[in-house]
């Protein structure tokens, strides 16, 4: 029972880091390689917020929540926005070089050493007892809650919301879009923010769960073969990827070898890539424009 | 006439600033300043920044200041090695420090070894070629020590276990630590005890869960841990989430006084060659102070080990007197006596054939939760490094 326990947590992790590369990807065509970078920035926002509002856990991480999403705009409006008609290839360069600005900041700001939010919240972290023996934390618990209420929300939102249409009209086909009204620079910016708002709280909780170092941007790029292996416009893909790959990692670290768990998600991309380029769930077509 | 002028600032520039620079010790740090590792070695280098800053406010060493120049590599062995060819030809440096990770050391060791300056590793696990017989431009002032570490740590285990020991040992997937491992591995069965599980976690995990569980269904009363203190915390941290009960013994890094009153285990237990701030000796009140008036970010308890570096360097550098040059810094390195204060169990002693030191000391402490506070499980006890 722990082995299924385990894998669920290590899906509901993928995916929330993973939804994060589809936003984007879906609405501008744009690969997002600072992805780890934010997320990893989200959680030492909450670390600064919980040192601010101690004792109001709920306050600190809606203020957490609120910065990530000015931040995921204001890369938008201050430079992604400045790349708009150029190549792919040169904003998802852009995406590079922010990351390594933001590494630099954050270890400027807040120091390289290990960091525990949880502390500055003054929340604990008890072990929850389930069935067959199984056990598991309270923050990843609830990291599966929020995965789910994510991908539920946003399969709503890009469904039925005014502004979920527009992302979709915007990625099929922007030049469509605008001549039917749609505000492009809006809708980027909003991509941006959701994006950057779901990272941050994959960081966040991955943080209140086990503490936060700079190893974080590196769980944000084994985030990405598994939204690569679903489809990179797809969110049911990206669900699905993030099962696939927890599942043969969780596997081979019980079965095989441990050491192949880091190695054989990214055999299973290549191994993706080889025979449906556009993933489980992509589209063949939009696949030619990256 | 301005052509001219400022031709003869050049020259006078490029003759009058080395010169400049040669009025004083000049020591060239490379480090992993910025990087997932950074957490290890950041506060050892901010802490050798403030040793050498004290030393320079009272006057320096033999009447001259010491320049400590530091350049981040980001733990990237390309970059390390870009940082010391610059300190080597373009600063002139007398002396090197590495602290930042071992996958460095090849390319560092090789340049300084091309140019004869003297390598000091303070924060980075001691290389090879410190122990007997040593490379004569090596030095190492590390707390931690390759298979005298797992010896020591193997010993503990069997004088505090109270029955037959099941043990589990965890490394993580970098070369140093697994190798460690192994070689506790090899050692346990001969101590008389059973090694029932090995995991050798990569670095970024986001969940150490199915590792823990693993170790938990080996049924194992006693985990050894000797890895970066991220693996050995959150591999703990996971298996009393699982409700694990056995005892915990992990490697003492910078972190572990901090990560003792944080977690508040009573059956976590560390093993280092550092004394603990909690000791409250007379160094660490020193130490203390000069952290406080810098104003450091980096907590107090993690000051330790790059205090003992920039005591080992004003010792070395006194020594060698004044001009010094790579040459002279090497030969008085190789007779360093350091009373470490109690940082240490022992002093820092080197010879012609031993860099690392002549007796390695451990001490192990844990929390004591009736006392709340943290206390020694094991005074020190020492090896001699042959």
């Amino acid at each position: 029972m722990q082995l299924v326990v385990n894998i669920i947590v290590l899906a509901a992790i993928y995916a929330l880091i993973a939804c994060g590369y589809v936003l984007i990807y879906r609405v501008s065509r744009v690969l997002n390689l600072a992805h780890g970078e934010l997320m990893m920035l989200g959680a030492y926002l909450l670390l600064t917020t919980g040192s601010l509002f101690t004792g109001h856990p709920v306050v600190a991480v809606a203020a957490a929540l609120l910065l990530s999403i000015l931040v995921g705009a204001c890369v938008y409006v201050f430079l992604m926005r400045k790349m708009t008609g150029e190549m792919v290839l040169a904003a998802v360069l852009t995406t590079i070089a922010l990351g390594i600005l933001l590494r630099g900041v954050m270890v400027l700001i807040w120091s390289a050493q290990q960091q525990y939010p949880a502390q500055a919240l003054g929340v604990t972290n008890p072990a929850i007892a389930l069935w067959g023996g199984a056990r598991i934390s309270t923050w990843s618990a609830l990291l599966i809650v929020v995965t789910a209420a994510v991908y539920g929300g946003l399969f709503v939102f890009l469904r039925f919301g005014r502004w979920g249409i527009r992302m979709r009209a915007a990625g099929q086909n922007p030049l469509l879009a605008a001549q039917r009204g749609v505000n492009l620079h809006g809708v980027y910016a909003l991509a941006w923010s959701l994006s950057t708002f779901t990272g941050g709280l994959a960081g966040m909780l991955i943080s209140l769960d086990s503490g936060l170092t700079g190893t974080m941007v590196i769980i944000g790029l084994k985030a990405f073969p598994a939204a690569l292996v679903g489809g990179l416009d797809s969110l049911v893909g990206a669900l699905v990827g993030s099962l696939i790959i927890a599942t043969t990692e969780v596997l081979l670290i019980y079965y095989v070898n441990p050491l192949l768990a880091d190695v054989v998600p990214f055999l299973v991309l290549i191994a993706m890539l080889m025979v449906r380029p556009w993933g489980l769930f992509g589209t063949p077509e939009e696949l030619d424009r990256v | 006439m301005v052509y001219r002028v400022l031709i003869g600032a050049l020259v006078y520039a490029a003759v009058a600033l080395p010169a400049a620079a040669q009025d004083a010790y000049v020591v060239g740090l490379t480090a992993a300043l910025t990087g997932p590792p950074s957490s290890t070695y950041a506060p050892a280098v901010e802490a050798l920044r403030l040793y050498i800053d004290r030393v320079n406010a009272s006057g320096g060493v033999n009447g001259k200041q010491i320049k400590l120049i530091i350049q981040d590599d980001s733990a990237q062995p390309s970059k390390a090695a870009t940082n010391v060819k610059k300190l080597i030809t373009q600063d002139n440096v007398v002396l090197l420090v590495n602290a930042t990770l071992s996958t460095t050391y090849a390319p560092v060791i090789a340049e300084a070894k091309r140019a004869g300056v003297p390598l000091l590793f303070a924060g980075g696990v001691c290389p090879k070629e410190v122990y007997p017989p040593a490379d004569p431009l090596l030095f190492c002032t590390t707390a931690f020590a390759a298979t005298y570490d797992s010896r020591a740590a193997l010993d503990f285990i069997k004088e505090t276990a109270k029955g037959p020991v099941r043990l589990a040992l965890v490394a993580m997937a970098i070369p140093l630590s697994r190798a460690e491992i192994d070689y506790a591995e090899q050692q346990a069965p001969k101590a008389g005890m059973t090694v029932v599980d090995k995991e050798v976690i990569p670095p970024p995990t986001p969940d150490y869960t199915p590792f823990a569980t693993k170790i938990k269904e080996a049924n194992a009363n006693w985990t050894f841990s000797w890895a970066p203190w991220v693996t050995e915390v959150r591999t703990l941290e996971a298996l009393r989430r699982l409700g694990w009960q056995g005892d915990y013994l992990t490697w003492a890094h910078i972190e572990a006084e901090g990560e003792l009153k944080r977690l508040k285990d009573g059956k976590l237990y560390v093993i280092g060659s550092n004394a603990l701030f909690q000791d409250k000796l007379p160094i660490h009140r020193e130490i203390s102070e000069a952290v406080a008036k810098a104003g450091s970010k980096y907590p107090v308890n993690q000051m330790a080990e790059g205090w003992i570096a920039g005591m080992v360097i004003e010792a070395a550098l006194k020594a060698a007197g004044w001009p010094a040059d790579a040459k002279k810094i090497r030969d008085a390195l190789e007779t360093v006596k350091l009373d470490t204060k109690g940082l240490r169990g022992g002093p820092i002693e080197w010879t012609k054939d031993n860099h690392f030191r002549i007796r390695q000391y451990y001490r192990v402490y844990r929390w004591d939760p009736a006392k709340s506070e943290i206390v020694q499980a094991k005074d020190w006890f020492a090896y001699d490094v042959k």
